[in-house]
């Protein structure tokens, strides 16, 4: 799966440009209450609330702000793969709750309505409109965040959805789980 | 989705003893049992519909798909009667000669039309439109999506077919099933089934049309085809259009030898079950029923489209002349109007029109155009000419019924 460690990188430069911002605001205003249950100092808070991305069993990704209140979802290469040829994507609309698991949107391809299941509980704040126009972006750049890429909605993510997102599988264990 | 309920030995020693391994035997009841169907021994179950109501075939199979415990297979075979079915994704504007619809709903006789009325449905899973009737059984198996395959079960009624002497039968490229027939002249392959599939987080649903003896077989094409064609783009799935042809087998003697493979492939059946109307009387089964029927998933579920009277930079291709002096087009998502503009055929401006009261405005929910371009202020004759036009491209004679 040389191909998602590929776009993983790609994926860097734009927690990056989230995280200068947001990074002294988390230092400064971090409050205890969220850590009391565990001994993370805000160091190991940085590194371990991954400006990583984290993977679903269903196949969805998403990448969480350094803050923990936003984030970008998409579905992964392999999910990408296995859809074949992505003839129309439904956007849900902005401004619901999710809760982990539920449909936040469904893709269209090769006969089949797939829906898309919400990584984390979240409420979508924006949509990638470029996949109503070309939605094979999502077969061309499944994982790519940017601009022109094929990730499907933006979120704002409360505690209870953060807290879903540690439990999730990182780059490494998702590459071993599509590999089983 | 809750994880299925864990019922009481008791219940699970009642459950099981409504269940029957022969084939022979029939299920003493004909009522949809939510505990059944979600009983997480019942892993493998077939369903025979006693009803021909397409929305209450469609819901049902939803509920299987919803509640049925994630690790089971689950046989379903219903008979609908006369309907276009079209994807999820699609647009009815586009796919469906809608006036056809209405003459055949209101003067069947004068229509050429024998059959009962025919049903305009949007159902859950994506691909293109499809026409039912009596004559036509469909499959439908629901399945742990790890072992999704769009051919697998399209094969097992190649099979059942097979075994019934239907040895021309094969799934092809597209996973539909065609015949191969080979006529004096040339040979030829026909489509008999076509398949669309639904996949969500814990089940896959492929389901499939089989036309054993339907008379409507020289209708279809005409009831797929709309007048709107040349002037709508639309965003979502279209169809493709293949020459159908009845493989002619009794609707019982499919039912039977689909349910034989079915059983070879998956052994032990937990449970079998007959459903008709008074599944209805499940909530959650009733509550998906109103929602296929409801106006805005039949309607308002269409992906973004626009319609233009001439050629546009989105969508160049040549429109035959109109026969009034106008130059009409619209963006409409989810069936509503973002946008309309009306300008005279040289590009100069509409003395008092103002277009912008259809902003916001449900297509469907239009009866008359004419009337609605009266009101936006085009004038007299031009709004006749026009809005009558446009009744015939939007079927406002079956949106308004």
């Amino acid at each position: 799966m040389a191909s998602i460690a590929c776009s993983l990188r790609a994926a860097r430069p734009v927690a990056m440009r989230l995280a200068p911002r947001a990074a002294p605001m988390v230092r400064l205003s971090m409050p205890a209450r969220s850590f009391t249950s565990s001994r993370m100092t805000n160091l190991d808070f940085f590194v371990s609330s991954g400006l990583a991305r984290k993977y679903t069993k269903d196949h969805e990704w998403i990448d969480l702000s350094a803050d923990r209140k936003t984030g970008v979802i998409g579905v992964s290469e392999y999910a990408a793969e296995q859809l074949g040829d992505v003839v129309y994507v439904e956007l849900p609309p902005a401004g619901e709750w999710t809760d982990q698991g539920d449909s936040i949107g469904a893709v269209e391809s090769v006969k089949s309505a797939s829906d898309i299941n919400a990584p984390v509980r979240c409420k979508v704040t924006h949509t990638n409109a470029l996949l109503e126009e070309k939605p094979a972006t999502i077969n061309q750049v499944p994982e790519d965040d940017s601009a022109g890429g094929g990730w499907i909605v933006k979120v704002e993510v409360d505690e209870e959805g953060a807290k879903q997102f540690d439990e999730l599988m990182d780059a490494e264990a998702y590459k071993e789980f599509v590999a089983e | 989705m809750k994880p299925p309920q864990l019922l009481s030995r008791r219940a699970t020693n009642r459950l099981r003893a409504s269940t029957f391994s022969s084939h022979l035997h029939r299920p003493l009841t004909s009522r949809f049992s939510t505990d059944a169907a979600s009983h997480p021994s019942n892993k493998v179950q077939i369903y025979l519909s006693k009803s021909t109501d397409p929305f209450l075939n469609l819901s049902v199979e939803h509920r299987l798909l919803q509640i049925t415990p994630p690790d089971s297979t689950i046989l379903t075979l219903y008979v609908n009667s006369p309907s276009i079915i079209f994807g999820r994704n699609q647009n009815p504007w586009l796919q469906v000669n809608l006036n056809r619809l209405a003459q055949i709903a209101r003067n069947p006789s004068t229509a050429g039309w024998k059959d009962s009325p025919i049903q305009l449905i949007r159902r859950r899973s994506g691909g293109g439109a499809v026409f039912h009737d009596v004559g036509n059984v469909n499959f439908s198996v629901i399945c742990p999506p790890e072992h999704f395959d769009r051919n697998k079960h399209a094969e097992m009624v190649v099979r059942a077919l097979k075994a019934l002497g239907r040895q021309n039968t094969r799934v092809n490229e597209r996973h539909d099933i065609v015949m191969d027939v080979a006529p004096e002249a040339e040979a030829a392959t026909y489509k008999i089934s076509g398949s669309a599939y639904k996949l969500t987080r814990l089940r896959s649903l492929h389901h499939g049309t089989c036309l054993l003896r339907s008379p409507n077989l020289s209708s279809i094409s005409g009831l797929l085809r709309s007048p709107a064609l040349g002037y709508l783009d639309a965003r979502g799935v279209d169809s493709v259009r293949r020459p159908v042809k009845n493989i002619d087998v009794g609707n019982d003697e499919f039912k039977d030898a689909v349910v034989s493979e079915f059983e070879s492939m998956y052994g032990d059946v937990h449970f079998r079950g007959e459903f008709d109307d008074t599944a209805l009387q499940v909530e959650e089964i009733r509550r998906g029923y109103q929602e296929l029927q409801s106006k805005s998933w039949i309607w308002g579920q269409t992906p973004r489209f626009t319609f233009s009277t001439h050629p546009t930079e989105e969508d160049p291709r040549p429109r035959p002349e109109l026969p009034f002096d106008l130059n009409m087009s619209l963006l409409a998502r989810h069936g509503v109007i973002d946008e309309l503009n009306i300008k005279h055929s040289d590009g100069a401006a509409v003395d008092t029109l103002d277009a912008s009261i259809f902003q916001g405005v449900s297509i469907w929910e239009i009866d008359d155009w004419a009337e609605s371009l009266t009101q936006a202020g085009l004038g007299g004759s031009l709004s006749k000419e026009a809005g009558a036009w446009l009744n015939g491209i939007f079927g406002t004679e079956y949106t308004s019924m």
